[in-house]
C-alpha cells in the first residue's frame, strides 16, 4: 500500500488539503476567532470520524455524546485531581470511554438498528443523570468545574500551538482508521456490515469485531471529548446534550457514510455553513437549513457529498447517450 | 398506615395520568411501525407541535382547552401526511439507518421552526379546572387528571372502533399484517402509509394537547424525552402491538412516578432507559417481540 500516488486525484486532493491545513494559520495570522473555529473543526473531524467508524461495522449510535462526555469528564478529573498534564490525561479519557463503550457494546452488538439507536440514545440520558445526581460531589453537578487548558494561555501564540497539536492528533487518528480499514479487521467489518449471516458462514464471529469497532469508536470519541474540554477550559454536563450526539451523524451523512473522507468533508462543509449562517444572524433558521439539507441529502444524495463528482459524471453521461 | 396507602395510591394515580401521554405516543409509533416498518424518531416533535398549537389556539380563541383537541388532532394529521409524503416515502426500503437519520433532520426542522415562531422560552398554560380537586376517600384527585384519563380512553376506544369497523381501518390492519398480500388484494398501501402516519401524528398531537392542558411546561425542545420513553414502551410492549403499547405505557408511567417518589425527581427520566436496557440485555428482541430472519 503506497501512502502517496501522484496519479491518483484523491491523493492529490488529500495532500493539497493537508498543505492547506498546515499553512492556514499563517494566512489568517493570529485571528483568535478563526483559529478557534479551525480547532473546533478539527476536534469534530476526529469525533465524526470516530462515529463513522462504527458504521463500518453496520452499527450506529444516537448517543455518542455519552462517550464524548465521559472522555471529557475522565480526562479533566484526572488533570484537576492529580495535576497531570492534559496531553497525558487525554489518553486516560479515551481509555475510560473505550471501557464503558465495550461494556455498553456488550448489550448493543446483539441489537438491531432501531433498538441500538434507542439504547445508545437512552444511555446518554442515563449518564447525564448520574453525573448531575449521584456523582455530583465529584463532578460539580450542573455547574461543572474549570479545567486546565491543553496549552497554557501564558505561552506566546498558544492557540497556534494548540491548533498544530490537534491537527497532528487528527492526522494520526485518521491514518490509524485508514490502516484498520485496509487490514483484515476492516474486511471482516465490511463482511459483517453487508450480511451478518453470510459473514458467520464464512467463519467470522461478528461479536468480537463489533465490540472492537465499538471500543475503538468510543476511545477516539473520548479523546475528541477531552480535547474539546481542554480547549474550552471548562466542563459542564451539557456535553451530554442531544445536539452533541447528532452533530457527528450530520457531519458524516453530509460528507458520505462509510467513507474515510466523508466525515472530514462533511465537518468542513457543515461547520463553514454553520458559522457563515451565524454571521448572517440566522440563529434558529440555521438549524432549519441544516435539517433541510440533511433530509435532502439522504433522499437525493444518499452517499453524501463525497459521491457528488461521481453523480455528476453519471448524470452527464446519461444526458449524452 | 392509612396515610402511606393514601400516598401510594396517589402516586399510582399520577402514574396512570402520565402513562396516558406515553400511551398515545407509543400507540401512534406502533401503528406506524406496524404498517411501514419504520420508527419515526421525530415523533416527540409532533407532541411538541401539538402543545404549541393548543397553546396558540387557546390564546387566540379562549375556548376550553379540551375542546382544542378538535384543532390539534386534524392539524397534526395533515402535518403527518405531509411529512410521510415528502420525507419517508422516498426513502422507504433504502435501509433502516436512513429513516433514523431523516428523523434527525426533521427534529431540527420542527424544533427550530417552532423556536422561530414562538421563541424557545419555557411556556405553560392554565386549565380552567386547575383548582378543582375531587376527594375520593383518602385520595385528592385533580379534576384535570381525571378528564385526561377519560379523554385518552375515549381516543383509544374510537381508534379501536375505527380499526375494527371501517374499511380504511381494515386496510390498515391488512397492510400491517401482510403488506404484499394487502397490495395484491387491491389495498392502496401507499395511501394507507400516508393515512397511518397521519393518525400516528394525530395521536401525538392529542398527547400534546393533554400535556399542555395538564399544566406541564413546554418549550421547542421538550419532545425528545417523551419520544424516547415512547420507544422504550414499544420495545417493552413489542414492536407493532397496540395492546402492548397501552400496557407498556401504563407500566412506564407507574415506574417513573414511583421512582421519582422514592429516589428523587432526577431519576424520573433515567429509570425508563435503565429498564429498557435491562430488558434488551435479557431479550434482545424486546419483551414480546419475536425473532426475525
Amino acid at each position: 500500500m503506497k501512502l502517496f500516488n501522484p496519479h491518483d486525484p484523491r491523493h492529490l486532493l488529500t495532500s493539497a488539503l493537508l498543505v492547506l491545513a498546515f499553512l492556514i494559520p499563517f494566512v489568517i495570522g493570529s485571528n483568535l476567532y478563526y483559529l478557534t473555529i479551525l480547532i473546533l473543526m478539527l476536534i469534530f473531524i476526529i469525533y465524526a470520524s470516530a462515529w463513522n467508524f462504527l458504521t463500518f461495522s453496520g452499527q450506529g449510535s444516537l448517543g455518542h455524546a455519552a462517550f464524548f462526555g465521559l472522555g471529557g469528564y475522565a480526562a479533566s478529573l484526572m488533570a484537576v485531581k492529580l495535576g497531570l498534564p492534559p496531553l497525558v490525561t487525554l489518553l486516560f479519557g479515551g481509555c475510560f470511554a473505550a471501557l464503558i463503550g465495550v461494556l455498553i457494546g456488550l448489550t448493543c452488538v446483539r441489537l438491531r438498528e432501531w433498538f441500538l439507536a434507542m439504547v445508545t440514545f437512552g444511555f446518554a440520558v442515563i449518564i447525564q443523570t448520574l453525573i448531575v445526581s449521584q456523582l455530583a460531589p465529584v463532578t460539580g453537578g450542573w455547574d461543572g468545574f474549570p479545567v486546565p487548558k491543553l496549552v497554557p494561555p501564558s505561552f506566546p501564540g498558544y492557540l497556534m500551538i494548540e491548533y498544530y497539536l490537534v491537527l497532528l492528533i487528527a492526522i494520526v487518528i485518521i491514518l490509524i482508521f485508514r490502516y484498520l480499514l485496509q487490514s483484515r479487521i476492516g474486511l471482516a467489518l465490511a463482511a459483517i456490515r453487508e450480511n451478518e449471516v453470510e459473514a458467520r458462514a464464512a467463519g467470522i464471529n461478528p461479536v468480537p469485531f463489533k465490540l472492537f469497532a465499538f471500543g475503538v469508536s468510543a476511545f477516539v470519541t473520548g479523546i475528541a471529548g477531552s480535547l474539546e474540554i481542554f480547549h474550552f477550559g471548562y466542563i459542564t454536563p451539557e456535553i451530554f446534550g442531544i445536539d452533541l450526539s447528532f452533530w457527528p451523524i450530520i457531519y458524516s451523512i453530509t460528507g458520505g457514510l462509510g467513507t474515510l473522507a466523508g466525515p472530514i468533508v462533511g465537518t468542513i462543509v457543515v461547520t463553514l455553513l454553520w458559522d457563515g449562517l451565524n454571521s448572517l444572524g440566522l440563529t434558529y433558521a440555521r438549524f432549519i437549513i441544516i435539517g433541510v439539507l440533511l433530509v435532502l441529502i439522504i433522499i437525493f444524495l444518499p452517499r453524501g457529498l463525497v459521491s457528488l463528482p461521481d453523480e455528476i459524471k453519471k448524470r452527464l453521461k446519461k444526458r449524452r447517450s | 398506615m392509612d396515610g402511606t396507602i393514601g400516598i401510594l395510591s396517589q402516586v399510582a394515580f399520577w402514574g396512570l395520568y402520565s402513562g396516558c401521554i406515553y400511551i398515545l405516543l407509543a400507540t401512534g409509533l406502533n401503528l406506524i411501525f406496524g404498517v411501514m416498518k419504520i420508527v419515526n424518531f421525530a415523533h416527540g416533535e409532533f407532541l411538541m407541535l401539538g402543545t404549541y398549537i393548543t397553546f396558540f389556539l387557546f390564546v387566540i380563541s379562549g375556548f376550553n382547552p379540551y375542546v382544542l383537541l378538535v384543532g390539534s388532532i386534524p392539524i397534526l394529521i395533515i402535518v403527518g401526511v405531509i411529512v410521510e409524503r415528502l420525507c419517508f416515502r422516498p426513502i422507504l426500503g433504502t435501509g433502516k439507518l436512513n429513516e433514523i437519520f431523516i428523523s434527525l433532520g426533521l427534529i431540527y426542522i420542527f424544533q427550530n421552526l417552532v423556536a422561530l415562531i414562538w421563541t424557545d422560552e419555557w411556556r405553560s398554560m392554565r386549565s380552567p379546572f386547575a383548582d378543582i380537586l375531587i376527594n375520593l376517600g383518602p385520595l385528592q384527585l385533580p379534576l384535570d387528571y381525571l378528564i385526561i384519563i377519560t379523554v385518552t380512553a375515549m381516543i383509544l376506544v374510537s381508534l379501536y372502533l375505527f380499526l375494527q369497523k371501517t374499511a380504511l381501518g381494515r386496510a390498515i390492519r391488512a397492510a400491517s399484517q401482510n403488506r404484499r398480500g394487502a397490495m395484491l388484494m387491491g389495498v392502496n398501501v401507499e395511501r394507507v402509509d400516508m393515512l397511518t402516519f397521519g393518525i400516528g401524528a394525530g395521536l401525538a398531537g392529542a398527547a400534546g394537547t393533554l400535556w399542555a392542558v395538564s399544566g406541564q411546561v413546554f418549550n421547542p425542545y421538550m419532545g425528545s424525552i417523551p419520544a424516547i420513553k415512547g420507544f422504550a414502551i414499544i420495545i417493552l410492549g413489542g414492536l407493532g402491538s397496540i395492546p402492548g403499547a397501552i400496557i407498556g405505557g401504563l407500566a412506564i408511567g407507574m415506574v417513573e412516578n414511583f421512582t421519582a417518589f422514592t429516589l428523587g425527581g432526577s431519576w424520573k427520566d433515567a429509570v425508563s432507559f435503565i429498564l429498557l436496557i435491562v430488558v434488551l440485555v435479557i431479550r434482545p428482541t424486546g419483551l414480546f417481540g419475536e425473532a426475525e430472519e
